[in-house]
């Protein structure tokens, strides 16, 4: 078979992308495949990292291509990819943030060319046809025929290679909690868990575990998960991302789209802050313009959509959008908090600073179902119950107590000093702690994936044959079983199947095989010298 | 006298501002972007631009540097990028939380180091000398993670006797410092981290103490007090004990400054909020003011405690006598 052929059947010049590519590959012709080197976090920021890293270094010299590993501190990896774009390959962790249930960050974001995250130069006409044509599909169904194709699309050109889909892997203490209620992509230590979850005695407080301090409690500067995982304890939203991922009426009874590019809002009645003032259309319509003329980091690319916001009733405003944008709902309306006006009106004058960024906001007021009472940086946070919330918790109040390691944490699980995890824990403690009597450690479902991540600019990297076969060189099963302690299933496309509703369940993980690898690299030109090198095609 | 202090607090500032600048250049010279812990390098060019305008790192570096200089000469250092908190207010929270595990820690090895010291040279080559050498040299060998983490095993985690970590139960943060210390759950908490800091750093003054004494044991004047007649015990803390007491003074000083910043390992497997975890949260983060404002501060205390150290050095020692050339 001629490698048009296979190009042709295997689907790989569907897009436009492999136009690109050929004039480079010529000039290689026949010689061996560079070396090139494998980016991931070090161990001390995340074990399995490196661990699949060596994994994967190790089979791709087994199709005669050496890959060298590089385990660095994270915050140079971040800068070699995201500001310098000085790397070949890299390993990340794309968590299962609740905004990122929307297809927008895994599609658009990471593989249209002009995506925020899209650092690897990726481009296929094919993809960014669709994803701009999804995210200005207001009908869900219609937007997840797009979405479906995709995937399929960034599957068959192997443009990023999911390596797995780990589940949140957390622990909690059965014999303190009860009524804990889990979210995809954030497990137990979801907003749900925190109201719905309640003591089976002592003070009522749920001492919650994580390993990141907390950094900030602006709700203007947050742009961290962790942030918005306490800072949503605080103040109310408009929507809430749901256990299943699906949106939930929150703050606003209801918000419509009347046509692509107008939305109705509605209030909800006899919401007030924990200082007493009452929830007015007045503070969501100065939510939005406070964000917007202080540029939220977060929100701005989404409010620079709005055309303009006018209240049309008591409790009812209208936005008016430039264009239409699906993913408004969970990754503007689901996320921004509410903030009361008569006391950020005068902020950040009345404070003495020159930018709200530099506010520090130590006590936060909001109209959320839990009300601050204090924040010990590097330590702890506190928060108690607001009865007068309409979705009041069921708990006296969550105390958000920071460790310094994993290790620490799971002791302090065990020894009872703390009820619960917020994020991750590592999969063997999961696994350990999982055998003590009173204590349940889990892995839940999540919508985040560890991927293998290619420079699309480099050398074979250029090639999609090249890529597909790197995606089957990736040992997914030893991963899965052993790296992970089993808390994952193996990655295929690039929304996972927890994420039902977008997932495109046609795409298989490509099957673990060194053979399968040098077949596809065969069938596309590709062949070895007497010492087993990979040599470019001829 | 004055003359002397005073000059030796000119060439204080000098060095400080050698420092400052140092640690101006040192955190730039970092790979990375400073607001790449703040603000995803994935979201907008303008978006950071926004967050690098919004804490003044839109400016060239000269000027950042002026306005650096003006703000520790006017005593405002700033804000941090992460939490936007004043550095002043996360540096002196840190500060004291540090201060308590060192002060607890280094008095007990001081007082205990001291006093095992002065008794191994009093028995030089005796049981105690031999075994407490052994023992305070394993102690210094073994890193305080591996020693900190046998005590959390055993004595928490196993034992269940003391909790595993933090400065007090969760949810009942004391009102004041007085109120921490009253709280028997701080002294339940401090135990571990005392213990792992003072078998670590025991040896030190333990050795020096003991060295210092057997020479000064061997000095005409001890033969002398002996051939007077004195009690054992009159000699060995009045007479040799005090002279040999100077090298430990010393040493101290640089205890300090180096218990202040070193205990990272310690804070993070006892989950104790302070500034050794502290400098190297900011320093990974690109947190330029805190991470400068943490580490300036440590330079104010050991030049400051050297600074004093000499001073003390004075009424220690009668010897010694300052001129105007300095200490001779």
């Amino acid at each position: 078979m001629k490698r048009r052929d296979f190009l042709k059947r295997t689907g790989i010049l569907a897009g436009a992308s492999a136009a690109g590519w050929m004039p480079q590959l010529a000039q290689a012709a026949g010689k061996p495949v560079e070396s090139m080197t494998l980016l991931t976090a070090n161990a001390s920021f995340d074990p399995v990292r490196p661990e699949m890293g060596r994994l994967i270094t190790q089979a791709c010299k087994k199709i005669g291509w050496d890959v060298k590993l590089a385990a660095e501190d994270y915050n140079m990896g971040i800068g070699k990819v995201f500001n310098e774009k000085d790397f070949d390959m890299f390993i990340v962790r794309w968590t299962g943030r609740a905004n990122r249930i929307d297809p927008e960050t895994f599609t658009a974001m990471m593989h249209h060319r002009d995506g925020n995250y899209n650092k690897w130069g990726y481009n296929n006409a094919q993809v960014n046809e669709l994803c701009d044509a999804q995210q200005v599909e207001m009908d869900p169904a219609k937007r997840r025929d797009l979405v479906l194709k995709v995937q399929e699309t960034i599957f068959n050109d192997a443009a990023s290679s999911p390596i797995v889909y780990p589940s949140m892997t957390n622990a909690y203490r059965e014999d303190r909690l009860q009524g804990l209620v889990p979210q995809v992509g954030e497990g137990i230590g979801s907003l749900w868990s925190d109201l719905s979850a309640s003591t089976k005695g002592g003070d009522g407080y749920i001492r919650t575990g994580q390993t990141s301090p907390l950094k900030n409690l602006n709700p203007v500067s947050v742009t961290d998960s962790n942030e918005f995982k306490e800072l949503r304890m605080i103040y109310d939203r408009l929507l809430q991302v749901g256990p299943d991922g699906g949106l939930v009426p929150w703050a606003a009874t209801s918000i419509n789209a009347v046509d692509s590019t107008t939305v109705d809002i509605t209030l909800r009645e006899g919401m007030k802050f924990h200082d007493g003032v009452p929830v007015t259309i007045d503070d969501v319509k100065f939510t939005f313009d406070y964000y917007k003329k202080w540029k939220a980091p977060f929100f701005i690319s989404s409010l620079e959509k709005f055309e303009s916001v006018n209240i049309t009733g008591k409790n009812s405003l209208r936005i008016k959008l430039t264009a239409p944008h699906a993913p408004l709902m969970i990754n503007f309306f689901a996320q921004i908090f509410i903030l009361p006006q008569h006391i950020w009106k005068d902020i950040p004058e009345k404070v003495n600073v020159d930018d709200v960024l530099k506010f520090a906001n130590e006590n936060p007021v909001g109209s959320g179902p839990f009300k601050f009472d204090y924040w010990d940086r590097g330590k702890e946070l506190k928060v108690s119950a607001n009865r007068d919330h309409f979705n009041a918790p069921k708990c006296a109040g969550i105390i958000r107590v920071t460790y310094g390691s994993h290790d620490a944490m799971a002791a302090a699980i065990e020894a009872g000093e703390c009820d619960r995890t917020r994020y991750i824990l590592k999969p063997a403690l999961v696994q350990d702690l999982n055998k003590i009597n009173g204590i349940v450690g889990k892995g839940y479902a999540s919508h985040g994936w560890y991927g293998f991540m290619f420079n699309h600019l480099r050398g074979p990297l250029q090639d999609p044959v090249f890529r597909a076969a790197i995606d089957h060189v990736v040992p997914r099963d030893v991963v899965q079983s052993v790296v992970m302690s089993g808390f994952a299933e193996k990655g295929g496309s690039v929304i996972a199947p927890a994420n039902e509703f977008w997932h495109n369940s046609s795409l298989k993980a490509r099957p673990s095989s060194i053979k399968k690898a040098r077949e596809v690299l065969e069938a596309g030109g590709y062949s070895w010298d007497g010492s087993g090198n990979l040599l470019y095609p001829a | 006298m004055l003359d002397y202090i005073l000059r030796r607090l000119l060439y204080m500032l000098i060095t400080l501002f050698a420092v400052a600048s140092i640690l101006f250049l040192l955190f730039r010279m970092l790979p990375g972007e400073a607001t790449m812990q703040v603000i995803s390098p994935a979201m907008d060019e303008a978006v950071q631009k926004r967050m690098k305008a919004a804490f003044g790192l839109d400016l060239p570096l000269w000027q950042q540097y002026f306005v650096y200089l003006k703000n520790l000469v006017t005593l405002e250092w700033g804000r941090s990028f992460v939490s936007a908190q004043e550095v002043t207010d996360v540096i002196a929270y840190r500060f004291w939380n540090t201060l308590l595990l060192m002060a607890s820690g280094l008095c007990m090895t001081l007082v205990l180091g001291i006093g095992c010291g002065i008794w191994m040279a009093w028995r030089r080559n005796g049981v105690f000398d031999v075994a407490g050498t052994v023992i305070s040299l394993i102690f210094q060998a073994a890193p305080p993670f591996i020693t900190g983490l046998l005590l959390l095993m055993v004595l928490s985690y196993r034992l269940g006797i003391f909790p595993t970590g933090g400065m007090y139960p969760p949810g009942q943060r004391p009102d004041s410092l007085f109120e921490l210390l009253l709280m028997p759950a701080f002294w339940e908490r401090i135990v571990l981290p005392t213990l792992t800091v003072g078998m670590y750093y025991i040896s030190t003054p333990m050795l020096v103490m003991r060295d210092s004494m057997l020479e000064v044991l061997g000095s005409d004047y001890i033969e002398l007090a002996r051939a007077k007649g004195l009690p054992p015990s009159k000699i060995m803390f009045r007479h040799a004990a005090r002279n040999a007491l100077l090298g430990v003074v010393t040493l101290a000083s640089i205890m300090v400054g180096f218990a202040v910043g070193g205990q990272v390992v310690v804070e993070s497997l006892f989950s104790w909020p302070g500034m050794g975890q502290l400098m190297v949260e900011s320093a990974a983060a690109h947190d330029y003011p805190v991470a400068q404002g943490t580490f300036l501060m440590l330079a104010i205390l050991v030049i400051g405690l050297n600074f004093l150290t000499d001073v003390l050095y004075c009424y220690l020692d009668p010897r010694i006598k300052i001129s105007a050339q300095g200490i001779t």
